[in-house]
């Protein structure tokens, strides 16, 4: 009697301990897992971004004349006809697309050309100058808008800080 | 049509991901196959004392019934946590744009969809999630949701090797999955990343004045750690809502690039893995050369229309080219991110994405991938078997009735998954609820939503359009059976290979024979098309004749 209730209690205290073994691993590994994959990984990467590459990791910000004007990869509103305008962004994926094609480039070279009075040829050549995109057999050449109308304005200071002024 | 050039980049891009993922392969099965390593002195203390504190035991092997429950478990878990952080989330740190909690139905379909491996989303992340739901809710999930995929792939191969004892342990391979292979591949990537121009920053949204005067948001945030998950976990869910189109989660051709060799790499070198781990090599050439026959098959169908350079729904810095590759290579390796808009998409680049996702194994998903194509190969050797009127066998195995039950089990979860939500979508009028016309264009793109849910894959036409009730618990329920019904067949099926008598095999078919590829990839065809035509018709196929180009919008 006393032989089949110890055989018993042994038999339960099995069946406890493999009831408590799928709970515990599934809750520890679930709260490791968080703790590893959800904090200590994105804040280990987030510190060394920060401490090495600061100007990627908090988007590539753009100073100019003193002040943050924008990012070098968030499309940039540009309306006056003084400056090479963005694409109509209702017609790209992200809606920020901050580059256009280089027949977009050219196409607008004869209005800003008109407002200014800087001389198609210069202006074509900025262009070409701020061709960016191809590397070896890989991509297609576009221009970034931000870029290039920066180029603009420090090529032409005098027209372009008396228009801004305006 | 292509250039030569651009034929020339795929065609060097293959080069450079078959090779990487060929010597990554041995590294991975050292992994699952324990083989003492000098990396050990670095991660052994750690996984020990993760063991100790979760009381695994790393010595016990599983049968596949509890390999299977302890992942679903644990998943279901993980599941609830993230569910809490979501509806939460308004009370948690972290949240410098004071962002409110989701709604219920919102965040079970977020976590069910990340949890899944698929990463359908329905929401845009730059509006919704805080700093700490994007760490703590999405990122967590894409790492446990990879580390789970490529665990049940490794255990279904396990059952095929001689003499095994049983699947391995779940809770061994979840926990080496990241410390061995995804914390360090991820941490390289995200270094990478972020020097190529992804931000990786809690510093909040940051406004400028623009030189015309006007004000600009730049929303930032932990982006780059999340990309690298997203990539290489086959993930495919965004921190923006535009997905890789968006210039800080994808700012070049060179991170696009990058990005796209993320996505190949671990599904490819599985193929690998395969044949190595059960000790015979050259059984991963049907594996290979399966998934890459029908990789070039699809990249063929949506090559065919003229590409455009940059057209509605492209980024000029990616251009129609490698807009297109992209599409076909995130459906085929089930990642599902995008860097398009997909209603600026030909018809037949859309039919391609349908095929990929289909088939599931072009590689497929880590892990999964190479499970379906096992899946097929049974069925391969079944039908040719009965042709053959030989006994269909496998590494020297008979193939019986119970197995060819489970894998067309497996197989047909899928469609039945998709075409009743489909329909029910247009019956019960939540298609048209959300602005869907009753077109080939509707169609197709009501369609994609269920077939992206099945293959958990997650690219899709909507995004947050689709937030409302029915499409939240749709295709929330839809991810979870297309997860978990064939993951349980497969496993099922692996389990019962162990201690299987195995034969010479002198007489059976050779699977490492060019002969068998070539059957393989025409019953992988004639599958899924006898299978899935009558819905593309209506579809994708339907449009094109209609002289659609890129109207899927």
């Amino acid at each position: 009697m006393a032989e089949e209730k110890k055989e018993r209690s042994e038999a339960e205290s099995q069946l406890k301990s493999r009831k408590h073994s799928i709970a515990r691993p599934v809750v520890g590994l679930a709260l490791i897992s968080l703790t590893a994959c959800g904090l200590i990984f994105p804040l280990v990467i987030t510190g060394i971004a920060q401490l090495f590459f600061p100007y990627q990791a908090n988007g590539e910000i753009v100073q100019f004349d003193g002040r943050a004007i924008g990012s070098n990869l968030i499309g940039n509103n540009f309306t006056l006809p003084i400056f090479f305008h963005g694409r109509n962004q209702s017609q790209s994926a992200s809606h920020v697309d901050p580059d256009i094609t280089l027949q977009d480039a050219y196409s607008q070279i004869p209005r800003i050309s008109l407002a200014t009075g800087i001389p198609s040829t210069s202006l074509k050549q900025l262009v070409n100058e701020n061709v960016e995109g191809t590397f070896w057999i890989f991509g297609s050449p576009y221009v970034n808008v931000l870029r290039l109308n920066l180029a603009l304005i420090k090529e032409y200071p005098s027209i372009y800080n008396e228009s801004l002024l305006k | 049509m292509l250039q030569p050039i651009q034929a020339l980049d795929l065609v060097l891009l293959f080069a450079v991901v078959l090779v990487s993922s060929y010597f990554l392969a041995s590294y991975i099965v050292r992994i699952y196959t324990r083989k003492p390593s000098w990396l050990d002195s670095f991660f052994s203390p750690i996984e020990n004392i993760i063991y100790r504190v979760s009381g695994v035991d790393q010595d016990r092997t599983m049968g596949w019934k509890e390999y299977f429950l302890s992942a679903l478990l644990l998943n279901i878990v993980q599941m609830l946590i993230a569910f809490i952080i979501l509806v939460f989330q308004s009370r948690l740190p972290l949240n410098p744009q004071h962002f409110s909690a989701l709604s219920w139905d919102l965040a079970f379909n977020t976590v069910v969809s990340f949890a899944t491996n698929t990463n359908l989303q329905h929401y845009a992340g730059e509006k919704t999630l805080s700093y700490f739901s994007q760490m703590t809710a999405i990122q967590f999930l894409q790492f446990t949701s990879a580390a789970t995929g490529i665990s049940c792939g490794v255990a279904m191969v396990r059952g095929f090797v001689t003499n095994s004892k049983g699947l391995g342990n779940f809770y061994v391979d979840f926990v080496r999955s990241l410390t061995r292979l995804y914390f360090p591949l991820c941490f390289v990537a995200s270094i990478i990343l972020v020097y190529l121009g992804v931000p990786q920053t809690l510093g909040g949204y940051s406004t400028v004045r623009t030189v015309e005067g006007a004000t600009q948001s730049v929303l930032v945030g932990p982006v780059a750690s999340l990309v690298s998950i997203m990539q290489l976990g086959t993930n495919g869910g965004g921190y923006y809502g535009a997905n890789s189109a968006y210039p800080f989660q994808n700012p070049t051709p060179i991170t696009n690039l990058a990005e796209i060799f993320l996505m190949l790499l671990i599904p490819t070198a599985l193929t690998f893995v395969f044949g190595q781990m059960i000790g015979k090599r050259r059984e991963s050439i049907p594996v290979v050369a399966g998934a890459y026959s029908l990789f070039a098959i699809d990249l063929i169908i949506a090559f065919i229309p003229n590409q455009v350079q940059v057209g509605p729904g492209i980024e000029t810095r990616f251009g129609g080219f490698m807009s297109t590759f992209w599409t076909v290579v995130t459906t085929s390796v089930t990642t599902g991110s995008v860097n398009s808009n997909l209603s600026g998409m030909h018809p037949l680049a859309i039919l391609s994405a349908f095929m990929g996702m289909m088939v599931q194994s072009i590689p497929g998903g880590k892990g999964v991938g190479l499970m379906y194509m096992i899946m097929y190969i049974i069925i391969t050797i079944f039908i040719v078997g009965l042709m053959s009127g030989r006994t269909p066998e496998y590494l020297g195995m008979k193939i019986t009735a119970r197995d060819v039950k489970l894998v067309m089990l497996a197989f047909l979860i899928h469609p039945l998954i998709i075409i009743v939500p489909t329909v029910v979508a247009f019956a019960s009028g939540a298609a048209s609820a959300i602005g869907v016309s009753s077109s080939s264009i509707g169609y197709t793109q009501i369609l994609y939503e269920f077939v992206s849910s099945a293959a958990n894959n997650g690219s899709d036409f909507f995004g947050a359009s689709a937030n409302t009730l029915f499409f939240n618990v749709s295709t929330a329920l839809v991810m979870f059976v297309g997860r978990y019904g064939p993951l349980a067949c497969l496993l099922a099926i692996s389990g019962s290979m162990i201690g299987r008598k195995r034969t010479s095999g002198s007489s059976s078919i050779r699977t490492d024979s060019l002969p068998f590829c070539v059957v393989l990839v025409a019953s992988i065809l004639l599958l899924v098309v006898l299978t899935f035509f009558p819905f593309l018709a209506l579809g994708p196929i339907l449009s094109y004749y209609q002289g659609h180009v890129n109207s899927f919008a």
